[in-house]
């Protein structure tokens, strides 16, 4: 196991299209940061959407939960990991030297693990020193205290590590690379989005919704009818995304990973 | 006094509508080159894939060293594979394909360079792989299936995409493979390159086994091509 999973770790560090996809996560929670700082700092205040400004707790609050926002990397990340061997046929190689399909998708689930935690380190890391750089131009702000870190940095951690197995995941599920990626992206961003935001009955036990639990942060916004407390708690939300990672490595070890490689 | 090491017992494989093997049944000796021989379509992939655990048979089996291949401990120690040309990644050079499937099996990164001499690209190590030719991604599959030294390999059509340089080439490299003694199971459509390599035929033909034997018993005075014909061709009629 040990090698294998060092044969992973070469995989993510050679190619090319990770050390992309981390600069894009980079990219993307900066824009997660310094984007809110100009908004609610604007004119409008928050375009009238019921955010305080960065002068208030929330508003800080609802600025750096955007932190842990690149999760959705991590998750592209853990289905690139599982669905490049299909397309570029690597999985036959991958296979005539580990034959136990499980073996291959349990190293492939723990170096996902790895990436997807350096992807939300690296983007939190990101997120923060830009959104602390953007904040500057914005005197007198509330503080940005070291449990908004502490907290954001936890979920960045955790959702990195548990959406880079849930992508692995569902990319042996759906083996198809660009369907995979494209169902994610659309996922996430669009239905699961307004899923969460509309109807948190459901939406909290969602991925997106469990990770804001996971963030554990209060945004303040009423006009949203916004609260933490209809989220579920960081540890709940931890095992329904876990749980989400073992539904579709259960189902694929059961169907796609069992199929023929012709 | 030869060994059994590769063994076909009554292997069958049906894919939806298609019975792409049926019941076949035939033996590779070890420290001999058996050609694996037969028109496309006649089961010769399917029959390897399931040797090698890539394809679950429907019924018998496909064994290696009288066991399956997936219960082999390190397998590409002991059968090295080339199936297709797309057994690496396309964005990683040669060296970094190597060292991949490598590092999962624990073989010293130090064979990797004579490994790529062996099969003629070192000038090649640090490109990716998605600007070689077909010839030179049969060469370094050749080289990744040499990896753990095998003392088996299974090879299908290796000469594919390949130049007449390159099938020459691919003809001494199995010799030399040979003279070390290992067991080396080719599948290939060039005829008159198998009769100067091979040491035993197997034909199949519509998943079933039309013929087994030495080269010599095989073609009974007849090149292989006419050999092949006859046996191919009778059969079908």
């Amino acid at each position: 196991m040990n090698a294998l999973f060092q044969s992973e770790l070469r995989k993510l560090i050679y190619l090319r299209a990770n050390w992309l996809l981390l600069l894009w996560s980079g990219l993307f929670a900066a824009l997660g940061t310094v984007a809110p700082i100009v908004v609610l700092n604007s004119e409008t205040q928050g375009m009238g959407m019921g955010f305080s400004g960065t002068s208030t707790p929330e508003g800080i609050n609802a600025v750096f939960a955007n932190a842990a926002g690149g999760y959705l990397f991590a998750l592209i990340m853990g289905i690139l990991i599982m669905t490049n061997e299909f397309r570029h046929g690597t999985a036959v190689g991958t296979f005539l030297v580990t034959p136990k399909r499980s073996t291959v998708l349990v190293a492939k689930l723990i170096a996902a693990a790895l990436a997807g935690l350096v992807v939300q380190i690296f983007s939190f890391l990101i997120a923060l020193t830009s959104g602390l750089i953007a904040l500057t131009f914005f005197e007198p702000h509330s503080p940005v205290t070291g449990e908004l870190i502490w907290k954001v940095f936890r979920a960045s951690a955790l959702s990195g590590i548990v959406l880079g197995i849930v992508g692995v995941g569902l990319g042996a599920l759906v083996k198809n690379q660009v369907a995979a990626v494209t169902g994610a992206v659309i996922w996430t961003l669009i239905v699961e989005g307004l899923v969460v935001a509309f109807v948190e009955s459901i939406g909290k036990y969602l991925p997106a919704g469990a990770i804001t639990g996971l963030v554990d942060l209060d945004f303040g916004s009423n006009d949203f009818n916004f609260s933490i407390e209809n989220y579920l708690s960081p540890g709940p939300a931890i095992l329904v995304l876990l749980g989400y990672a073992a539904i579709f490595s259960l189902v694929a070890m059961r169907t796609t990973l069992r199929r023929d490689l012709d | 006094m030869a060994e059994i090491k590769i063994e076909f017992k009554n292997l069958s494989k049906q894919y939806k509508d298609v019975l792409a093997v049926s019941n076949f049944s035939a033996q590779v000796v070890s420290g001999r080159v058996t050609g694996f021989l037969g028109p496309n379509g006649a089961g010769k992939s399917t029959a390897l894939r399931c040797l090698l655990g890539l394809v679950t048979p429907t019924s018998g089996e496909a064994l290696i060293n009288g066991g399956s291949y997936s219960d082999l401990s390190e397998p590409i120690k002991h059968v090295g594979a080339l199936l297709d040309s797309r057994g690496f990644h396309p964005g990683l050079t040669a060296m970094q394909n190597m060292k991949v499937m490598a590092s999962a099996s624990a073989i010293d990164f130090s064979r990797i360079p004579e490994l790529l001499k062996l099969v003629d690209l070192e000038h090649a190590t640090n490109k990716r792989t998605k600007g070689f030719s077909l010839g030179m991604k049969q060469r370094l599959s050749l080289a990744i299936a040499m990896l753990g030294d095998p003392e088996i390999l299974v090879l299908d059509e290796p000469a594919n995409g390949l130049d007449p340089i390159g099938i020459v080439w691919l003809r001494e490299f199995v010799k030399k493979l040979a003279a070390e003694g290992r067991t080396i199971l080719i599948s290939s459509h060039q005829l008159a390159e198998m009769q100067n390599t091979v040491d035993d035929v197997v034909i199949i033909n519509k998943g079933e086994l039309v013929a087994e034997g030495s080269i010599s018993e095989i073609c009974k005075g007849k090149t292989l091509e006419e050999a092949f014909l006859d046996l191919t061709l009778r059969r079908s009629a």
